[in-house]
């Protein structure tokens, strides 16, 4: 009977369009569960006709942590207290699991890291690894130009202006910096347009649109980035419809070469990214807002939230895990910029910014079969990304973020 | 490894006509079929003259046919299984050769990969690799081969042979380009030259266009009096006097042309001076300066398209295709294969847009060598045998019998009856049905095998009267011409674009026996000090030449270029170059 | 905190035992709701607007590389190149699509390509799941060193050459479980899992456990339904990946034409234009042709079909809302 009664109330509920896209069933059995809060809350403050935003922001926080129940300072405790043998035993079952996936980790991952050692060779196929000639850190020399900047600092006397002419001379230091400018700005900006995009979607009631409007943006993900290239190039172009409209409003006169200027590159690579991958991004924190609660956004309403306070207060702190372990994981992944788009974008005007560490291996390793310079700059890669992630695992886990390890 | 046939072997003694072939000890079979009379032959193959039908009398069954494969370290086009030609060609020689084709790797990387996985296909020509390859023992050497079978042997001269020599003085590939059997019949230009379209000379009077200066203002007083024109479709398209292609590895369109415009033939990556024997480094010559020094002034005045440092090898064609671009320095294969089927599907053809190069120079200079006379031999690649093939002698075998005439025929020109016809002179011909056909790649697919990284012949066919390549045959030259382009040969008294351009006739081997430097320069690598000079002297041109262009003051510019280059320090590289060149002289020195 | 919390779920009910409402306090409910929409209306209506406009433009850009491929793809091949085609081709032709459709290995491929994605899938999400449910398991011993252990994995690479030696002396090489075994796990993916399996409410596994449940039927009876929509996030990334991938058919079964790929066999057909190094001086002329744009089209939107008809399945999961709630109570 009462549970009749929810269905009914959840109905019509849903009938006025109170903002909870849920199907019938799952909304009434979670009536069921928070009702009783709401209804006491309603003595508390609901009455009200104003919007109490703090009240609202305490609701939800309070939910919120609920539902996230254990702090990392709890996991802590946990993990401190001493292991039964009852646990052990029953942990017994995800000891061998791990064992069995570590095993297969080792094999594939972590055996061919046996390759490193060419970084320190100068390997050739036929010799082979264990019979290359050991050149200790040649390769590593070979990219940093450490003497370069020793010179420049002797002649200068300052560190600042010996760094500066290193960078700006050394190719690997100045792909360094590229890269690193370059997977900053596209982590930023996809980072924040994907979120975005998926907290507006969600809002988005009519369910044909939404489908649709998701299924599109999805789609030039599997547009190979030889054509979505093509067509910024196009675009741009002095025939494009950017400089139409840019004659158009009289802002220039003649057509503008946003390719020739170095200070273009980075956010036309940016905008690439966020062209293609946006869409594909926002499926993650699509998939993490269908598991808040939608009781949640229920209570908030009769709280008098409106939809920013929604937003803010339940959709962006439920998908807030997945954003910071997403985050941790991409900042690891800022010194892979990647070539494609810098290679078909770039020219030789603006290959002083365009050129990435990748693009540095194709060139000096892989296209002069120095297998050995293109290990050594992986290891590189590996080494940075390794303490990005450490150092953005550790900041999170500080901020009491979720955090990887 | 792969599952290969060996039944054929035995079988083919017996079966094979004995009086006419010789027999090998495996059993297998060399047909020496000339077929018919060579005159020009470079090398006496030693074969018996002996008539065609003995050739047709042995035919391998589905058994037999041994399956090998081949990779080449190119991009290309793969053909079906079960293609006609590739049948054909199986049943004569017993040997079936599946091809497979470079795919988004470079051409070393395949290599490494290729030789990492230990699958190694029969046959392979690891272009930029080669030399990993033979480091790491995966390629049989040539030598027993070579005199064993003649087709083989005549491929090339002891001397050009000698060039493919390894450190260990063995021979484990060769070249298959670029070799003409008997008399040239070149009437192609597939190299680098300023280009022009037809309907600026033919609007300007056929002139004689010989130095830069003049092709420059050809082009300007063209341009002040046709500003766009109207295309077979009525599109109005706006012109662009000239553009210059600078996408990637294809900056070459910007910057060697200093070379050719002092006279000198493609050396590649510098100039060899035949009076001292010296190296000299185009890139800081007067006559470059002035080059780009022309270059910025066109800028300057708007003939030179505004966008070329910027655009694309996909923009750049899409220019040309639509006719808009007057000129511009390229080399032949790097447009024409995609620029002229456009013009002569889209009427442009007609209006004169095709493209014929002219052999400039600088004041001052006389002879030019844009066009390159004779075969240019580069050691650094070429088609291989592998160790995995378990029978490198049927291999070598089949390597001799693909050049055999009938087949070379088979491999080029088709079936006859099918793709070409003969007349009563014996010459070979197309009728307009057989060229559209084989202009579809579906059609192409399924029918044409050409074993294009194998062995083969430039030049006469073997009968004397036809071209060994289809491309080749003069009446298939003249056929494809449009009027526009008919008329100018006309005009110029050309035979074709060889005569258009008007280089030094002289058989390059001869006159330049170092020739070409780009063979030992392609090959660099950061394990000398030079390679690595060689790979930062790229970069900064690709840098610097286009804002060179561009400069307002263009003094100032040339001069941080300059710096910028000799910072590269180019020196190491030149001097290893000269050491290649004197150790060059030297063994050409000691064949004499 | 630990007070408030429990205060909290005396408070709410989820802990306790469950308390029915009465029907006058649910009509209130249904009231205050109406009352509180009402009052959002003008706002509500603002964004509303706003957010439609926004997702319209933002609709119509990224349609416009989608549209722009289809009608170069139904564009004459050789009038392509010649650019200028926006929004409609301006020669129609089928012809670049009877070129990709009649490649060499299209049927061999599809088929190789269908059998990796389907089997790649399955066995990647179930050890993806089962190693994510590992990490989660908050009381799990090893739980940090297991996460770090992976992680890393994501950050190093031996490199092509010691990977191929690898596979070569496994036996991988040469065979289609190359395309299974070594890249069915994905730490990125274990992560994202494992983010979401930890949001569920450990009162779950708790409950189980009290009743004598162990770990594996936790994750099959308990976590897995619940983690629908992000195994179906999961498997959408591993199949596109599985779908897409042919730089492993090239590396290891290059010579193995029966274990091509799909995609292996579109990329040889467009490699001349993916082209990135030449030589300039080769004298080789044979096959230099540029592949059409309009042919690389037709072979992108012939990819992009099977997924754009499989997508709606697993859309349902990302797009409305299935709740922990609703399998909670």
């Amino acid at each position: 009977m009462a549970n009749e009664a929810d269905q009914n109330f959840n109905t019509e509920e849903a009938a006025v369009d109170t903002g909870i896209n849920a199907e019938a069933e799952v909304y009434g059995n979670t009536a069921g569960n928070y009702g009783q809060g709401i209804a006491e809350k309603r003595n508390a403050y609901s009455d009200s006709a104003e919007y109490i935003e703090p009240q609202v922001e305490n609701y939800a926080r309070e939910a919120y942590e609920h539902k996230f129940s254990l702090t990392d300072q709890q996991i802590k405790d946990l993990s401190k207290k001493k292991i039964s043998k009852g646990e052990l035993k029953r942990q017994s079952v995800l000891l061998i699991i791990s064992a069995i996936f570590v095993a297969y980790g080792v094999l594939f991952y972590y055996l061919p890291l046996a390759g490193w050692i060419m970084a320190f060779q100068n390997f050739k196929l036929k010799t082979g690894l264990l019979h290359s000639k050991f050149v200790g850190f040649d390769k590593f020399k070979f990219m940093f130009e450490f003497d370069m900047f020793s010179h420049a600092l002797e002649t200068s006397g300052s560190i600042f202006t010996a760094f500066k002419t290193w960078v700006n001379n050394v190719v690997f230091v100045r792909t360094i910096r590229n890269t690193l400018g370059m997977g900053i700005l596209n982590l930023v900006t996809t980072f924040v347009m994907a979120i975005v995009f998926a907290i507006l979607l969600n809002e988005v009631k009519n369910k044909l649109g939404k489908k649709l409007v998701q299924t599109i943006s999805y789609l030039p993900h599997f547009l190979s980035w030889i054509i979505v290239c093509g067509i910024v190039h196009d675009s741009l172009s002095s025939t494009g419809i950017v400089n139409d409209l840019l004659r158009w409003f009289h802002i220039v006169d003649d057509s503008y070469n946003f390719f020739a200027h170095p200070l273009w590159f980075w956010p036309i690579v940016a905008f690439s990214n966020v062209w293609k991958e946006t869409g594909w991004n926002a499926i993650i924190y699509l998939a993490a807002i269908t598991a808040i609660d939608p009781s949640l956004y229920e209570a908030a309403e009769i709280d008098g939230a409106g939809r920013w306070g929604k937003i803010r207060y339940i959709t962006l702190p439920g998908i807030t895990p997945t954003i910071m372990i997403l985050l941790v994981m991409n900042i690891g992944n800022i010194i892979n910029a990647g070539f494609e788009v810098q290679y078909l974008l770039g020219n030789g005007l603006v290959q002083d910014v365009s050129q990435t560490i990748d693009i540095y291996v194709l060139k000096w390793g892989v296209g002069q079969n120095d297998y050995s310079l293109g290990t050594a700059a992986g290891i590189f890669k590996s080494v940075v990304a390794i303490l990005l992630i450490v150092i953005s695992n550790n900041v999170a886990k500080k901020m009491g973020q979720e955090s990887l390890f | 490894m792969k599952m290969k046939k060996f039944i054929a072997l035995g079988m083919v003694g017996m079966l094979s006509a004995a009086t006419l072939v010789g027999c090998d000890k495996g059993g297998t079979t060399t047909v020496i079929d000339d077929g018919g009379d060579t005159g020009t032959t470079v090398v006496d193959d030693g074969g018996d003259e002996g008539s065609t039908s003995a050739t047709t009398e042995k035919e391998y069954s589905e058994d037999e046919i041994i399956n090998w494969t081949m990779f080449s370290a190119m991009p290309g086009s793969e053909i079906n299984d079960g293609n006609d030609i590739q049948e054909i060609i199986a049943k004569k020689t017993g040997v079936r050769v599946k091809e497979t084709w470079l795919t988004g790797q470079t051409a070393a990387e395949a290599v490494g990969s290729i030789l990492a996985s230990g699958d190694l296909p029969t046959f392979i020509d690891g272009g930029d690799g080669m030399k990993e390859l033979y480091e790491a023992d995966a390629l049989v050497a040539w030598d027993p081969y070579i005199e064993k079978y003649p087709n083989l042997k005549e491929l090339y001269t002891d001397y050009e042979w000698d060039m493919f020599r390894q450190e260990d003085g063995k021979i484990y590939w060769a070249n298959v380009f670029n070799n003409t059997y008997g008399e040239s019949k070149a009437t192609g230009h597939n190299d680098e030259a300023f280009w022009i379209q037809v309907r600026v000379l033919e609007w300007a009077g056929y002139p004689e266009v010989k130095t830069m200066d003049e092709y420059f203002d050809l082009l300007e007083k063209y341009y002040a009096e046709n500003k766009s024109f109207t295309d077979a479709e009525g599109n109005t398209i706006n012109i662009i006097p000239y553009t210059i292609l600078c996408d990637d590895w294809r900056y070459f369109c910007l910057e060697n042309a200093g070379q050719f415009l002092d006279g000198y033939p493609n050396d590649g990556s510098v100039i060899v001076d035949p009076k001292t024997m010296k190296i000299v480094d185009y890139n800081t010559t007067p006559t470059s300066k002035k080059y780009f020094a022309k270059l910025n002034e066109e800028y300057n005045k708007g003939i030179v398209d505004k966008e070329f440092a910027t655009q694309t090898y996909d923009e750049y064609i899409a220019k040309l295709s639509t006719g808009a671009v007057l000129g511009m320095v390229d080399q032949n294969w790097d447009f024409n294969y995609t620029v002229t089927p456009i013009f002569a599907t889209s009427g442009l053809a007609d209006l004169g847009c095709e493209y014929v190069p002219l052999g400039l120079v600088v004041d001052g200079v006389t002879e030019q060598r844009w066009h390159t006379y004779g075969d240019t031999v580069n050691q650094s690649s070429g088609c291989a045998v592998t160790t995995s093939c378990e029978d490198p002698d049927r291999a070598f075998q089949f390597l001799n019998d693909i050049l055999n005439q009938d087949i070379h025929d088979l491999r080029y020109w088709g079936v006859e009856g099918v793709d070409y016809l003969v007349d009563e002179d014996g010459l070979y011909y197309r009728t307009q049905e057989m060229r559209d056909k084989l202009n579809d790649t579906s059609y192409k697919a399924s029918h044409v095998c050409n074993y294009s990284y194998m062995p083969q012949w430039l030049g006469t066919s073997r009968d004397g009267k036809n071209a060994m390549q289809p491309a080749e045959q003069a009446s298939e030259f003249y056929a494809g011409l449009s009027e526009p382009l008919a008329n100018c040969f006309k005009a110029y008294n050309a035979g074709g674009y060889p005569d258009m351009i008007g280089s030094v006739e002289e058989d390059v081997n001869a006159t330049h026996p170092w020739f070409p430097m780009w063979s030992w320069s392609n090959e660099l690598n950061n394990d000398t000090p030079g390679g690595v000079a060689w790979g930062k002297m790229g970069e900064t041109k690709h840098k610097w030449l286009p804002k060179v262009v561009m400069a307002s003051d263009f003094e100032k510019e040339w001069a941080s270029y300059m710096d910028a280059y000799s910072a590269c320090k180019p020196e190491d590289f030149l001097n290893e170059a000269q050491g290649v060149l004197d150790d060059r002289m030297a063994a050409y020195e000691a064949t004499k | 905190m630990k007070t408030k919390k429990d205060e909290f779920a005396l408070n709410y009910g989820s802990h306790g035992a469950e308390q029915e409402l009465s029907a006058e306090e649910k009509r209130t409910l249904k009231r205050l709701a109406h009352k509180h929409t009402r009052r959002m209306d003008a706002w509500g209506w603002a964004f509303v607007i706003c957010n439609t406009i926004f997702l319209l433009i933002f609709t119509i850009i990224t349609l416009y590389p989608v549209i722009n491929t289809v009608a170069y793809s139904f564009n004459d091949g050789l009038d392509a190149v010649r650019g200028g085609i926006y929004l409609w081709p301006r020669k129609f032709s089928l012809e670049s699509y009877s070129k990709v459709l009649n490649i060499q290995g299209f049927v061999v491929g599809a088929k190789i390509t269908v059998l990796r994605t389907l089997l790649g899938t399955f066995t990647s999400l179930i050890a993806n799941a089962l190693l994510a449910f590992v990490i989660s398991r908050k009381r799990f011993l090893f739980r940090s060193s297991l996460s770090l252990f992976w992680v890393i994995t994501m950050y190093v690479n031996g490199g092509m050459i010691p990977v191929m030696l690898l596979f070569k002396y496994l036996h991988l090489t040469g065979t289609f479980w190359v395309y299974i075994v070594p890249g069915m796990i994905s730490a990125f993916n274990v992560m994202v899992l494992r983010t979401y399996m930890e949001d569920l409410p450990d009162e779950l596994e708790e409950s189980a456990q009290l009743d004598g449940a162990g770990y594996i039927t936790i994750f099959i009876k308990i976590i897995s339904p619940l983690c629908k929509p992000v195994y179906a996030t999961i498997a959408l990334f591993v199949a596109v990946w599985q779908w897409n991938s042919w730089f492993d058919a090239m590396l290891y079964n290059r010579m193995k034409s029966e274990y091509t790929t799909l995609q292996y066999e579109l990329m040889k057909l467009l490699n001349s234009v993916m082209q990135q190094s030449g030589n300039a001086n080769q004298g080789d002329t044979s096959s230099k042709q540029v592949t059409p744009v309009s042919v690389r089209s037709a072979a992108t939107v012939v990819t992009m079909v099977p997924i754009i008809c499989v997508y709606p399945f697993l859309q349902r999961y990302f797009v409305t809302g299935l709740t922990i709630g609703g399998v909670k109570g």
